[in-house]
C-alpha cells in the first residue's frame, strides 16, 4: 500500500436494551475515544459514519449522528452497508493522503428500535421473494446450513459446539450481550429449533450499540499511541444475490475477499501467519464455511476443528476470542467490532480472552442473505 | 496523489416521472451498459464499483445488493454509499478513493433512483424523525399548515425559509428565482437527458400557484426515476484506455447540522448561511490549485432542488461576492454562452432522480469539458476548470468537485 | 447502561407500512404471465447456457442479457429443504401451527433452484432427490401466487 495507516484505538458500547437516546449514547462513545487518545474533534480531518436508514428509523440515517460524533462543521460521509465497508473506505481517504487523522463510528439499535428480521425482510427482491414469503433471514441461514452439512457430511452437532464454544468466549468479554462460561452442545440442543437445524441459541441475540475507531497515517498515528495496530491488507467481494445459484456449502466473494486482503500483506499461509480470527458469522455454521473460504482451515472440516479445539482460545486458530455474533451482533456496525476487537487482541487489551503473544489478526465482515458479500482485513501490531 | 479522472458517463435513456416498464435493477442497468457503450470498457476492465441512491424511496434495504448482478458486480469489490441529496457526488468521491488509494485503477460509480416505486415527500419527510412517520401513517397532512410542512418536513417547507433569508441577505427580487428558473427550464429543454423539457419564459413561471412563499410550484424540482454512471481511472489508465478525460482535480465535503430541526427549536442556525459549501469548496479549490474561483472557473453546474438555489450556491462557493449572483443573472453571464454558464444542464431542478442528482452534476462538467455533450447545450467556450456541487441531508450536506481539462501539477 | 433518568420519546417501530408500486419489469411480468397458463418460464444464458428461474434480465457470471425463453419444469426435484418450526410474521418470529418445508427445487430443464413450499409430504418423509411437481391456483389469477406450491410427483 502506498502509505503506512494504523488504526490508534477503539471504543465499543453494546446492549440488549438501549435506555438513552442513540445519540447520547454515540456522544458518550466518541467523546470517551477522544478522551481517552487526548485529542478534540478538531484533531480529526475526516469522519466516515456507518448506518442505516432501515435500521435507525429515518431517512439519511447520519442526520442527527454527525453532531454527536464530533462532525458539526467537518468533512464527513458515510457508508450505508456493514462497517466493515466504512473501514476499508476510512482506510483509502487515508491512503489518499488527503486525510491524516480520521474517525469512524457505526451503530444500530436492533434491540429495541427495529426487528433485524424485519430489515432483512427488505433486503430480498421485492418483485417475487419479497412477495412468496418463503425466504428470510433464518430459512436462508437454515438452507445454508443444510447444504454444508450435504457437501461435507457435517452433524447438527459440530454446529452445537461451535455454538457452546462462542457462548463460553462471550463470557470473557465485557462487551458481551449474551453468554453462557459453562455452555456446552448440550444446552444448544436444548433450544427450540427455528428452521433445522438452526437452533435459536446458535443464531445472533438481537443488539443495540456502536463502535468507534480513531486511523491515521504512521507518523500521526505513533504521535497518538504506543501500539498502533497496521493496516497490511484489504478487499471484499461479492457474489449473486440469488440463494438457488450459489454454491451455500463454501463460499466463493469470503475466499476472494481473503485473497485480495492476503496479497496486500504478503500473506500465503494464512492458517500459519495469522494468529487470531475474527469471522462474522450471525449464525454458528456460518463459522467454519467462512473461516475454512478464508484458509484458515481445510474445507469441510468443521467437525475436526471442533471435537480437536483448534479454533479454542489455546488452540492453533483462535477463531472469535470475543464470543463473535453469537454474544452480541450490532448490525452495521458488527464489521467495525470485529475489526476492534483484533485492535484489542494486537494491543494486549483483550483480558482473559488474551491470545498470548498474537502479532497478525485478520478482521472478517458480511453483508446480505447467507453472506453474499464478504470483506476482509489484515491487521498488525509490525510497520511497513 | 495520484491523478484520477473521469473517462466515461452513461445515463439512462430517459429521466422520467414513472419508468413503468423496468424494475429497479434493469432501470440501472440502462445507465451500465451506456457507460461501457461510451467508453468501449467492459465489465473485466471494472476493478471496482461504488454506489449510491436513497434506500428508503424505494424501500429496499441496500438494494446494491439484489442488483449486483445487474451492475456487473460479481466477484468485484463493491461498496455503497449513502449521504442523502449528496449521494451521487459522495459516490462519485468513493470511486475518486478507490483509485486515489493505490488500490484500484478502474472504479465505476453507480447512482440512481426509481422514485416512482414510493412516495418520495414520505421518504424526505422521514428525515425529520421516526414520529413524521406515525403521523404519515395515521392519515396526517405533512404539507399543509398543520402537519409536518409548517415544522419543515417534506422540503418545500424548509426550502422557503432558506428562499426568504436568501432573498433578504443578497437584495434579489423574488422575480430574480423566476428568471432563474426559466432559464433553466430552457436550458433543460436542450437536455435529452433532462426530465422537464419545455422552453419557458419569465410569464410560464409567474403562472404557477405559490407553495409556500416566496416559492411557486414552477420554482420546484420534479422527482424523477433515472440512473447515471460514472467511470474513473488513474493516470496510467486514463492513458490506456480512455480517447477523452475531465481530471478531478479538487474534492471537497462538509457537514453542518441539521438546520431546520435547530430553526424549530429557536436555535440560530440560518437555512440559508451554509457555512459547509464555504468550507468544501475551499478544500477542493486548495486542492485543484484554484486561487480565485469568480476568476478561474468557466462553469458551474449547482445542485438546486428550488430555483432561488443556483443563484445562492454562486455566492456561497465564491464564484461572486454575496449578492452579486442575480446581477450576473440579469446580464445574461449565466447564459449557456454566458461569462459563468451555470446549470448548462437544467439543474436539479429540471432532473431530480435524487440518489443521481449529485452525481449529474459533475457528469455534466465532465461531459462539458469533454465537449461530449448530446443535445443543444454544449458551452461554446473553452471549459479548463469546472465546478460541481451537491447538497443534502437536512440543509446541513455540501460536496464539491473541482474538474480540469488537465491533471493537477505538483500539488500535494 | 447508567442515566436511567433519560426518557425515551420516540417507541415507533420501523419501517412502516407503506405502500411501495414495484414495477416487475419486463421479465417477472412474462413469467407471471406464463402461470397464468400454468407454465414456469426460465431465461437462458447464451454465455454458460444456464437456464434461470424466475427470470432476470442479466446472467452476472457471463455478463450476458439473456432473452432465450424457455419453458420449465413443471416437474423438479428437491436439492435442498429445511423443516420450519416457525414463521416470521413481519420480523417476528411466531411459532408456526405445523412443521412445514421449505425447499430449494431444481425444476426439470433448469440449473438455479427455485426457492418453493412443499406441501403433501410429511417433514420427516422429505429428502433431498425426491421428485416433485408444481401446483397451480385453479383457476389461476395472474399473480406470483398462481404457482402455489410443490408436491411429490407421481
Amino acid at each position: 500500500m502506498q502509505r503506512d495507516i494504523a488504526i490508534v484505538a477503539q471504543a465499543q458500547v453494546m446492549t440488549d436494551s438501549l435506555d438513552i437516546p442513540r445519540e447520547r449514547m454515540l456522544f458518550d462513545l466518541v467523546k470517551g475515544l477522544f478522551d481517552k487518545v487526548g485529542i478534540t474533534r478538531h484533531d480529526i480531518d475526516g469522519f466516515v459514519l456507518n448506518s442505516n436508514d432501515f435500521e435507525v428509523g429515518h431517512t439519511i440515517a447520519n442526520v442527527f449522528e454527525d453532531t454527536p460524533c464530533g462532525a458539526y462543521m467537518k468533512d464527513e460521509t458515510h457508508v450505508e452497508a456493514d462497517g466493515m465497508w466504512a473501514a476499508q473506505y476510512t482506510t483509502m481517504r487515508l491512503l489518499s493522503g488527503n486525510y491524516d487523522t480520521a474517525l469512524v463510528v457505526g451503530n444500530s439499535s436492533g434491540a429495541s428500535t427495529f426487528r433485524p428480521y424485519l430489515v432483512m425482510d427488505y433486503q430480498l427482491n421485492p418483485t417475487y421473494d419479497r412477495q412468496l414469503g418463503i425466504l428470510n433471514e433464518l430459512s436462508t441461514a437454515a438452507l445454508q446450513a443444510r447444504a454444508y452439512m450435504a457437501k461435507y457430511g457435517a452433524e447438527e452437532d459440530d454446529f452445537n459446539e461451535i455454538a457452546a464454544r462462542l457462548l463460553r468466549n462471550a463470557a470473557l468479554n465485557p462487551y458481551a450481550v449474551r453468554s453462557k462460561a459453562d455452555a456446552t452442545a448440550g444446552d444448544v440442543l436444548a433450544s427450540d429449533y427455528l428452521y433445522e437445524p438452526l437452533r435459536q441459541l446458535a443464531c445472533y441475540p438481537f443488539t443495540d450499540g456502536a463502535c468507534a475507531m480513531i486511523l491515521a497515517s504512521g507518523k500521526r498515528a505513533k504521535e497518538l499511541t504506543d501500539k498502533p495496530v497496521w493496516i497490511k491488507g484489504m478487499g471484499n467481494s461479492v457474489d449473486t444475490y440469488y440463494v438457488g445459484e450459489r454454491d451455500l456449502a463454501t463460499s466463493k466473494s469470503a475466499r476472494m475477499a481473503g485473497e485480495r486482503a492476503y496479497k496486500l500483506a504478503g500473506i500465503s499461509n494464512p492458517a500459519k501467519q495469522i494468529d487470531v480470527a475474527e469471522v462474522s458469522a450471525k449464525f454458528a455454521y456460518q463459522e467454519p464455511i467462512i473461516s475454512e473460504a478464508l484458509g484458515l482451515f481445510k474445507e469441510g472440516s468443521a467437525g475436526k476443528v471442533a471435537s480437536k479445539g483448534l479454533a479454542d482460545l489455546g488452540g492453533s486458530m483462535p477463531v472469535c476470542p470475543s464470543g463473535g455474533g453469537l454474544g452480541a451482533y450490532v448490525f452495521t456496525a458488527n464489521g467495525l467490532v470485529r475489526v476492534a476487537e483484533c485492535v484489542r487482541q494486537l494491543k494486549g487489551e483483550a483480558g482473559e480472552a488474551q491470545v498470548s503473544g498474537a502479532k497478525t489478526a485478520l478482521a472478517h465482515s458480511q453483508d446480505g442473505f447467507c453472506a453474499q458479500h464478504n470483506g476482509v482485513m489484515v491487521l498488525s501490531t509490525e510497520e511497513g | 496523489m495520484r491523478n484520477v479522472g473521469i473517462i466515461g458517463v452513461g445515463y439512462t435513456p430517459v429521466f422520467v416521472s414513472k419508468r413503468k416498464d423496468v424494475n429497479i435493477p434493469e432501470m440501472i442497468s440502462e445507465a451500465v451498459d451506456a457507460a461501457f457503450r461510451n467508453t468501449k470498457l467492459t465489465p473485466d476492465d471494472i476493478d471496482a464499483i461504488t454506489f449510491g441512491n436513497m434506500q428508503t424511496f424505494e424501500g429496499v434495504n441496500m438494494p446494491h445488493l439484489w442488483a449486483a448482478d445487474h451492475m456487473r458486480a460479481l466477484d468485484k469489490p463493491y461498496m455503497r454509499i449513502a449521504t442523502g441529496g449528496t449521494t451521487g457526488m459522495s459516490t462519485l468521491h468513493s470511486a475518486y478513493y478507490h483509485v486515489a488509494s493505490g488500490l484500484h485503477d478502474v472504479v465505476m460509480a453507480i447512482t440512481w433512483e426509481k422514485q416512482s416505486e414510493g412516495d418520495s415527500q414520505v421518504g424526505l419527510s422521514g428525515i425529520v424523525m421516526p414520529e413524521a412517520m406515525v403521523m404519515v401513517q395515521h392519515g396526517m397532512d405533512l404539507f399543509g399548515g398543520k402537519g409536518m410542512g409548517a415544522m419543515g418536513g417534506g422540503s418545500t417547507g424548509a426550502a422557503a425559509y432558506q428562499a426568504m433569508s436568501y432573498l433578504h441577505h443578497s437584495g434579489a427580487d423574488p422575480e430574480h428565482i423566476d428568471k432563474m428558473a426559466a432559464l433553466e427550464r430552457s436550458n433543460a429543454a436542450l437536455n435529452p437527458y433532462a426530465h422537464l423539457r419545455k422552453k419557458t419564459t419569465v410569464a410560464d413561471i409567474q403562472a404557477t400557484p405559490f407553495v409556500s412563499w416566496p416559492l411557486r410550484f414552477g420554482h420546484t424540482c420534479p422527482t424523477s426515476d433515472g440512473a447515471t454512471v460514472a467511470i474513473v481511472a488513474s493516470e496510467e489508465m486514463v492513458e490506456k484506455l480512455a480517447d477523452s478525460v475531465a481530471w478531478i482535480n479538487g474534492v471537497g465535503c462538509a457537514t453542518s447540522d441539521p438546520a431546520t430541526v435547530n430553526f424549530i427549536e429557536g436555535q440560530i442556525t440560518d437555512p440559508a448561511e451554509q457555512e459547509p459549501a464555504r468550507m468544501a469548496s475551499s478544500k477542493a479549490y486548495a486542492m485543484a490549485g484554484i486561487k480565485d474561483p469568480s476568476k478561474e472557473i468557466d462553469m458551474a453546474e449547482m445542485y438546486n432542488g428550488f430555483a432561488h438555489q443556483s443563484l445562492m450556491w454562486l455566492e456561497k462557493l465564491g464564484l461572486c461576492k454575496e449578492g452579486e449572483a442575480h446581477k450576473m443573472l440579469d446580464a445574461g453571464a449565466l447564459n449557456i454562452d454566458g461569462e459563468l454558464p451555470t446549470n448548462a444542464s437544467g439543474g436539479v431542478f429540471s432532473t431530480n432522480a435524487i440518489g443521481a442528482s449529485a452525481m449529474n452534476r459533475p457528469t455534466e462538467c465532465a461531459l462539458q469539458i469533454m465537449r461530449k455533450i448530446e443535445g443543444g447545450h454544449q458551452i461554446p467556450k473553452k471549459i479548463k476548470n469546472a465546478v460541481s456541487h451537491g447538497w443534502g441531508g437536512m440543509f446541513q450536506y455540501v460536496t464539491v468537485t473541482v474538474l480540469g481539462d488537465e491533471p493537477r501539477h505538483g500539488q500535494g | 447502561m447508567s442515566a436511567q433518568q433519560e426518557r425515551i420519546v420516540a417507541t415507533a417501530v420501523v419501517p412502516l407500512d407503506f405502500t411501495y408500486n414495484y414495477r416487475v419489469g419486463q421479465y417477472v411480468e412474462r413469467y407471471i404471465k406464463g402461470l397464468g397458463q400454468k407454465k414456469i418460464m426460465g431465461v437462458k444464458c447464451p454465455g454458460d447456457a444456464s437456464v434461470i428461474v424466475p427470470p432476470r434480465k442479466y446472467c452476472g457470471r457471463c455478463n450476458e442479457i439473456m432473452n432465450e425463453w424457455v419453458e420449465v419444469g413443471p416437474e423438479g426435484t428437491i436439492e435442498n429443504f429445511t423443516i420450519a418450526h416457525v414463521n416470521l410474521n413481519k420480523g417476528v418470529v411466531e411459532k408456526a401451527d405445523t412443521e412445514y418445508i421449505v425447499a430449494l427445487v431444481k425444476l426439470d430443464g433448469a440449473t438455479s433452484l427455485l426457492p418453493a413450499k412443499v406441501l403433501g409430504v410429511s417433514p420427516v418423509d422429505v429428502e433431498v432427490g425426491m421428485r416433485v411437481k408444481a401446483v397451480f391456483k385453479d383457476p389461476v389469477e395472474d399473480s406470483l401466487e398462481d404457482l402455489s406450491h410443490f408436491e411429490p410427483a407421481g
